[in-house]
């Protein structure tokens, strides 16, 4: 059982996973955006610029649901001390990274047609940037810091801190009075989504989902290299 | 028809930025990990290379990695 888990026999996974989401992603990537920008309909109140929602929604989720994993990791990391977790959140942050960045500048051009400004300093959009500021200096410790295990207490400290801003995204449009809007999809209870729009929301968070697992497999796969490397350096 | 759908009602602007933000963000950040895994391959073989035959042999033995490392760049040559 134990064996399977080898860094070859993972590699040889990722191999095969990599050529896999290859061999689909452009078919998907097709459909998902016929339907984002040709066949949902344009919203009643919002018209066309609801389209934004398709790219916005997913890179928002993606954004939070990988800091999520790494400050689960992390814990896991901090106590545990398995090598694997610091290479998983090594790779991950990135992608993270690049999804709330994605998030906030696609919310940003959403806000200006129906809020009328680009930015307001409001609680979700100011909690999104803080987000983005945690995954700054998390990815900044791996390459400031040369000592391992100091990257691993200082990126834990930083990704359980962070943790903190996660429900506070999450909530803040119902503590607080916001520009934004509530959430419109729910995982427990009835969305108030149409399901002419929640298709091609959901094809579209597939699409990203199988675009943030192939960037994670090749870049886990390079710091599998990177080790393999230095093994042969010391043999 | 297709005017409309190129101006998308005069949001056309906010929604091709988006899309286009999105999709050059993730090309850029595709190509450049691509490119980095080439990198360490091509370091990797280029470690193997410096060993001798006795050493190599051991290395190939001993990590399933390597051979597929060596696989892959005698497949691509």
């Amino acid at each position: 059982m134990f064996k399977f888990f080898s860094s070859s026999n993972i590699y040889l996974l990722i191999q095969k996973l990599i050529k896999f989401i290859n061999s689909i992603f452009v078919l998907i990537l097709v459909i998902g955006l016929t339907f984002a920008l040709v066949l949902s309909p344009p919203d009643y109140l919002q018209g066309d610029s609801v389209r934004i929602m398709y790219v916005h929604v997913p890179s928002a989720w993606l954004g939070l649901a990988c800091f999520s994993v790494i400050t689960f990791l992390s814990v896991l990391n901090f106590i545990f001390k398995i090598k694997s977790f610091y290479f998983i959140n090594k790779s991950l942050a990135p992608i993270g990274l690049l999804f709330t960045c994605l998030a906030i500048v696609t919310g940003s051009l959403w806000g200006k047609p129906t809020w009328g400004t680009w930015w307001a300093w409001d609680a979700r959009l100011t909690s999104m940037l803080a987000l983005m500021l945690f995954y700054f200096f998390y990815i900044l410790t791996f390459k400031l810091l040369s000592n391992k295990e100091l990257i691993i207490k200082v990126s834990s400290v930083i990704a359980i801190i962070g943790s903190i801003n996660l429900p506070i995204i999450k909530y803040s449009v119902e503590w607080w009075t916001t520009l934004h809007q509530p959430a419109s999809v729910r995982i427990i209870g009835s969305s108030s989504i149409h399901s002419e729009m929640l298709l091609p929301l959901m094809v579209m968070l597939l699409v990203f989902l199988l675009y943030a697992a192939l960037i994670f497999l090749m870049k886990y796969k390079t710091e599998i290299i990177r080790v393999k490397k230095k093994n042969i350096k010391r043999n | 028809m297709i005017s409309n759908f190129i101006t998308m009602n005069g949001y056309g602007l906010y929604v091709w930025l988006s899309f286009s933000a999105v999709f050059f963000s993730c090309a850029v950040v595709y190509f450049k990990t691509k490119k980095t895994l080439k990198k360490y391959e091509q370091e990797f073989l280029a470690e193997l290379q410096t060993l001798t035959l006795e050493e190599k042999n051991k290395a190939l033995e001993s990590s399933k990695v390597a051979q597929q490392i060596l696989a892959t760049s005698l497949k691509v040559s």
